[in-house]
């Protein structure tokens, strides 16, 4: 875990409203795995941190997705190349993804050839990542991104196979992300939670990463709780925010949220 | 010149007047980059006898300047309590004080016994004042002779320091913090969260599943400081300052306030290395002001 301050380094549009910010960060950028997260802090901004999965990373920079869905958000957009953000990361218990060589993976997806990114909007956060691990672990990638219509998406995909999916059918399917996803050995899924309580339903095994407010993303103030479906909370951030996807108990997890764990 | 930070505080001897409150530091093994050196002590996540689950999703909740909270003292109980974190607090070189609850006087008295004498364990705070149980908890910090039972029931049971963390949710806090004084409490901790709503109007609900939460961050630091030195006037033990610090002015603003300590809380969730900055914001100052020691920082605390 590093705590730096980032210089915001590069910015690029990836969708309506939907921007990608790069920041040099370059102890993260050599450590975090698929799946981790970052809490920023920038200023002005709010009080508390906001946690944003880490999107992709290139040599020593580290990438994260947003929309401006609040006053703190849209502040982080006004930022200009060469303002600085503390960065506090790698945060989290990323996917596991079986590692390169064969027979050294673990847990689940042992011996998986195929996998299935499934994403809903700012959803797509940590599956750059997972895509590029899961190459170099051997597997296909078929990516599935769905969104309400296409000017919601996001336009960078990398997969194998690439799945569009809008509710409206201005791209691709017209359903959900969910729907459309093909036969795979494999699930890895980030979105709304009620679009995750639905991969739980289809697929009890998928890794799911959650949404949910969050204090102070290092285990301290037991704000980000998820219930379990063996009873009890743990915490998004620590032992989170990946879990198999039939562990959670999705009638407790808060469906929406005002502000989401990637925005 | 070296400044003199140390400070004496409900019978324990710190090196510096700056603590980590109960619930923003975990069990203080969590944070790698947590500050440590300038830690003058160490309040843990409140502990029941009994280990809890705590309150459902959402729990916590921004506001302007602050944050509401309603975690619901999820924790281990007393014997995971002793048995994963005492032992490691054994090693430190900073006290620890325990924050122990209960829904019985009885309670926290027996969990005082429980703790006597188990090594890593320095002092208690009595948490007479949380917002986010349903039994106990605040309602002992409302009523002087509920607040006066507990500090007892706890006072017959160890002699170690015991502190008693006051609720800013009465009429007079005066009242109380003479009623725990006389109950036989070295320090008082003032002040917890207040207790706030804040309502989410897509679903017309309050945004915490627990409806209300405590208050915490600079938006309450006007009303703890006032609080803080309202206490401080009442009573001859120390008190010791909580509410909304993020920098060492406003920690300086509670000990000059009457204050012999602060405790530092929500800070500590934004910024990990918090707790160092203020003890040396604070030595500075002592220094750029002429002052040797913490000790000679003149008090404002004009007696009744």
């Amino acid at each position: 875990m590093f705590l730096l301050e980032a210089p915001l380094v590069a910015r690029r549009e990836v969708g309506r409203g939907m921007f990608v910010l790069s920041l040099d960060a370059p102890q993260i950028a050599n450590s975090v795995r698929a799946g981790q997260f970052v809490n920023l802090g920038w200023s002005p901004g709010p009080l508390l941190r906001r946690p944003f999965s880490v999107y992709r990373t290139e040599g020593d920079r580290i990438e994260v997705i947003l929309k401006a869905v609040g006053a703190g958000t849209a502040q982080l957009l006004a930022m200009t190349v060469r303002d600085t953000i503390s960065c506090l990361g790698p945060l989290g218990h990323g996917f596991e993804i079986p590692s390169p060589r064969r027979g050294e993976g673990q847990g689940e997806g042992r011996g998986a050839r195929s996998v299935a990114l499934v994403s809903g909007g700012l959803g797509v956060a940590p599956m750059p990542l997972a895509a590029r691990a899961a190459r170099a672990a051997g597997m296909s990638v078929t990516w599935v991104h769905g969104a309400r219509s296409v000017d919601e998406l996001c336009s960078e995909a990398d997969g194998d196979e690439v799945i569009w999916a809008t509710d409206d059918g201005s791209r691709g399917f017209a359903g959900t992300a969910v729907s459309a996803v093909p036969e795979t050995d494999m699930v890895l899924a980030c979105g709304p939670n009620r679009m995750l309580a639905a991969v739980a339903m289809r697929w009890p095994d998928a890794q799911v990463a959650v949404e949910t407010y969050m204090g102070c993303g290092t285990g301290v103030c037991l704000g980000c709780a998820v219930p379990l479906e063996r009873g009890g909370y743990d915490r998004a951030c620590k032992e989170g925010p990946v879990y198999r996807a039939a562990d959670i108990d999705w009638s407790v997890l808060p469906a929406h949220l005002a502000y989401a764990i990637s925005a | 010149m070296t400044t003199d930070m140390s400070v004496e505080v409900g019978g324990l001897k710190l090196k510096g007047p700056v603590l980590a409150a109960s619930g923003t530091f975990g069990y203080g093994t969590e944070v790698p980059l947590l500050e440590r050196r300038a830690l003058g002590a160490m309040v843990s996540k409140g502990i029941f006898l009994r280990p809890r689950a705590g309150t459902p999703p959402p729990r916590i909740v921004e506001t302007p300047s602050g944050m509401l909270n309603a975690i619901g003292l999820q924790g281990p109980g007393v014997e995971g309590l002793i048995r994963d974190y005492a032992p490691q607090w054994a090693q430190w070189d900073f006290p620890v004080l325990v924050n122990i609850n209960g829904e019985t006087a009885a309670e926290y008295g027996e969990l005082a016994a429980r703790l006597d004498g188990v090594p890593g364990v320095a002092g208690f705070e009595i948490n007479i004042s949380c917002p986010n149980v349903e039994q106990g908890g605040l309602y002992f910090g409302n009523d002087p002779r509920a607040a006066a039972a507990v500090t007892e029931a706890v006072r017959k049971r160890t002699d170690l320091p015991v502190w008693v963390k006051l609720t800013p949710m009465v009429t007079d806090i005066g009242v109380i913090a003479r009623a725990c004084e006389a109950a036989g409490a070295d320090a008082l901790s003032a002040i917890n969260t207040f207790v706030g709503m804040s309502i989410d109007l897509n679903t017309r609900q309050p945004r915490l599943s627990f409806r209300t939460g405590g208050l915490s961050g600079p938006a309450i630091r006007p009303l703890a400081v006032h609080l803080a030195h309202q206490a401080a006037r009442a009573v001859s033990i120390p008190v010791i300052g909580i509410g909304g610090i993020m920098g060492a002015e406003d920690a300086l603003e509670f000990l000059v306030a009457g204050c012999a300590a602060v405790q530092v809380g929500t800070a500590t969730f934004v910024n990990p290395s918090v707790i160092a900055e203020v003890h040396d914001g604070i030595a500075a100052y002592l220094t750029s002001h002429g002052f040797t020691s913490l000790a000679e920082l003149p008090r404002y605390l004009p007696r009744d």
